[in-house]
């Protein structure tokens, strides 16, 4: 089942789709608000995206960088070829220190590794602490957004889980009451932790540290309590100097949820001086160090997962985060798991109108859009487009270099098209006319009109006027 | 056999991309014309409440989030406002859980985003700042940046193992997009300036 099938199934539903469209929408719209409370916004885009630019043209120099400060500080660097290295690393830290309960914050790249999964089949409990992810965990789903992993679900449909998993009354959809039965859950595993694991926002070669933003505090709880923390971090996290971190620091937050900045911004560099606790980070490739071998797409490992490409997308916020099948979904997600696996996700690309809002919104300059054609060139080009496609672009692709027969079997259509009634001519397309009209169709094709325009005899042009000033900057 | 870091540094050695040098800074935004204002209007939106009062008094000035005499546990890094209860006695971060408020003193403050920024002396205090139901930050008037990158200047690499941004108390807007104050953390958060 492609991303079409499953949008189908979900815009069934035309009240929860247009109540999903609209919740994103507002998410969207409060980013724009807190954009225009700055006035460099411009400026800070221009500079976060020629830093990681330029960053990914150092990787190796960075990471070293990095890993020498860490080690200095005392923190433990791994190194992690792919997601299986990564999760064997992890467990065999947890697995030497008999660890059995694990509190996890959210990381993207620990949902790409599957990491929970592998843990809980060696016996470790591993417990999201994010609201939003606890949620989903509790249903088995994937989170359906990277910044609210729980965008897809209603307050009664939570209310429900809770009254299951945690004994809340069965009546309850207050937002303030259901988070407050999470919160006291959650404290008892909190205080029962061995590990807590996070992923990182930023790596900084600088200084060997890292940085995590959270709005719960959930990952500053998680690390602030148990004896070990483990952080994962792809490649493509690493940034220069500390100082950089001000252009993303201030983009983020508003980009993602219309906040200037987060509640907890925490900066790690290394364990606590003369404390027992451990801090280990894994730094993980999967698939990272060969999309940054490919020009075309490798600006997309400068994203900064803000989810802002998601809120605004016509077709996310219409087919919902699960439609994609992938781990992360919406205009960033379709290009990177493309990347990693263009058979599975060969219909991603064109979930997409290209309409560009994406690369509008996007806090490093992305150009998501153009990547997502240049995917869809490249998929057409190795075969993985179904034969339906296949065939119907081979026929147009045949017409239009034989401008005669393309002729001809315009002006047949023209003539056809104009014969029927216009409810029957509709329902040849059901899907295309479900909610428009087709245009009128004209007598003759604009090739006729101006040939019929030429041979009028030449009107004189109207001479043009200079036009006062506040006019042409109006 | 090759380990994984060899192996990772090596590919990125063969993907590399064609040099692109590092930006040069960009041009420092600067102070709004009433700082104070941005200063409360941002705290607002994050779900915090900034209060003013003098260096020496400002213990009875504040209004404090629930009635001063009841507060039975208090952790505290000033030594203007004495620990009280588990905070002052705990041997544990667990015992903290019990904490009612817990007192920070910040370095500087973020006028355009209203973060605070804290290096906490110890695992402990991180704990507290987290487990309590109430946080209060406390920083000097004076001390206060216009953006982030100020903010980092003051900041040196090398500085402690951990330090952060605190803004509001802890939320989340995951269910429905409402947004709810005390999601792991503290329920409120209170940023109070001193001056003489
Ligand atoms: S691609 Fe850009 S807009 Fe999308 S999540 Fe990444 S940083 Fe945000």
């Amino acid at each position: 089942m492609g991303h079409r099938e499953r949008a189908r199934e979900f815009v069934a539903d035309v009240d929860r789709t247009r109540w999903h469209d609209q919740a994103l929408w507002f998410v969207r719209s409060k980013r724009d608000q807190a954009a225009d409370l700055v006035p460099d916004w411009e400026a800070l885009r221009d500079q976060a995206s020629a830093i990681k630019r330029s960053a990914l043209t150092e990787l190796p120099e960075l990471w070293r960088e990095f890993e020498e400060h860490a080690t200095a500080a005392g923190t433990v660097v791994h190194w992690a070829r792919d997601a299986h290295e990564h999760n064997e690393i992890v467990a065999g830290l947890l697995r030497d220190r008999s660890v059995r309960h694990v509190v996890k914050s959210k990381s993207m790249l620990t949902e790409e590794c599957g990491l929970n999964s592998y843990l809980e089949a060696e016996g470790i409990e591993v417990i999201d602490t994010d609201l939003g992810e606890r949620i989903v965990q509790l249903r088995g789903e994937p989170p359906s957004h990277i910044v609210m992993p729980a965008i897809h679900l209603q307050r009664a449909e939570i209310g429900e889980l809770f009254a299951k998993e945690m004994g809340s009354a069965p009546d309850l959809d207050d937002p303030t009451e259901l988070t407050d039965v999470a919160r006291r859950d959650l404290r008892d595993r909190f205080l029962k932790a061995e590990a807590g694991l996070t992923g990182i926002n930023f790596a900084i070669a600088e200084t060997g540290g890292f940085v995590v933003v959270t709005n719960e505090g959930n990952a500053d709880l998680g690390t602030a309590l148990p004896g070990l923390h483990i952080a994962s971090v792809g490649l493509e996290k690493i940034i220069p100097q500390q100082k950089d971190l001000a252009p993303f620091l201030r983009l983020l937050a508003r980009s993602a949820t219309g906040q200037a900045i987060t509640t907890y911004t925490s900066h790690f560099r290394g364990p606590r001086p003369r404390s027992t606790q451990e801090l280990h980070v894994v730094i993980v490739d999967n698939g990272r160090s060969q999309l940054l071998g490919r020009p075309a797409f490798r600006e997309a490992l400068g994203c900064i997962r803000c989810g802002a490409c998601l809120n605004t997308c016509p077709v996310y916020r219409r087919s919902g985060g699960h439609s994609y099948s992938a781990t992360i979904p919406g205009p960033i997600g379709s290009v990177l798991e493309t990347s990693r696996d263009p058979a599975t996700h060969a219909e991603l690309p064109h979930a997409c109108s290209l309409c560009g809002s994406c690369t509008d919104v996007c806090p490093v300059r992305i150009p998501l859009h153009h990547q997502l054609l240049a995917w869809r060139g490249e998929l057409a080009l190795s075969g993985h487009h179904p034969a339906w496609r296949r065939f119907s672009l081979n026929l147009v692709a045949w017409l239009f270099v034989r401008p005669t027969m393309y002729r001809l079997l315009g002006r047949f259509a023209r003539g056809i098209g104009r014969r029927l009634p216009p409810t029957l001519r509709e329902d040849l397309l059901p899907a295309w006319t479900r909610q428009r009209h087709l245009p009128t169709i004209p007598k003759s094709s604009f090739r006729e009109l101006y040939r019929e325009r030429q041979r009028q005899p030449k009107r004189p042009r109207p001479q043009a006027q200079p036009r006062p000033r506040h006019e042409r900057n109006g | 056999m090759v380990t994984a870091r060899e192996e990772i540094l090596e590919r990125l050695e063969r993907a590399r991309p064609p040099a692109a040098a590092r930006p040069a800074a960009m041009p420092e935004p600067s102070m709004p014309i009433d700082p104070m204002a941005t200063l409360r209007d941002r705290l607002q939106d994050a779900g915090g409440s900034l209060q003013f009062a003098t260096r020496s008094g400002w213990t009875e000035q504040i209004q404090w989030p629930v009635e001063a005499t009841t507060l039975r546990h208090v952790y505290s890094s000033l030594n203007a406002m004495p620990g009280r209860g588990v905070g002052l006695s705990s041997k544990t971060n667990h015992d903290l859980a019990d904490l009612d408020v817990c007192v920070l003193a910040a370095e500087f403050v973020v006028i355009e985003n209203a973060a605070a920024w804290q290096r906490p002396g110890c695992l402990r205090e991180r704990a507290a700042a987290l487990l309590a139901t109430h946080l209060i930050v406390v920083a000097n008037a004076t001390e206060i940046v216009a953006t982030m990158h100020q903010a980092y200047a003051r900041i040196a690499p090398s500085d402690a193992s951990f330090g952060w941004f605190l803004c509001g108390p802890s939320k989340t807007a995951d269910i429905e997009q409402s947004l709810v104050l005390g999601a792991h953390g503290p329920r409120t958060m209170s940023l109070i300036l001193l001056s003489d």
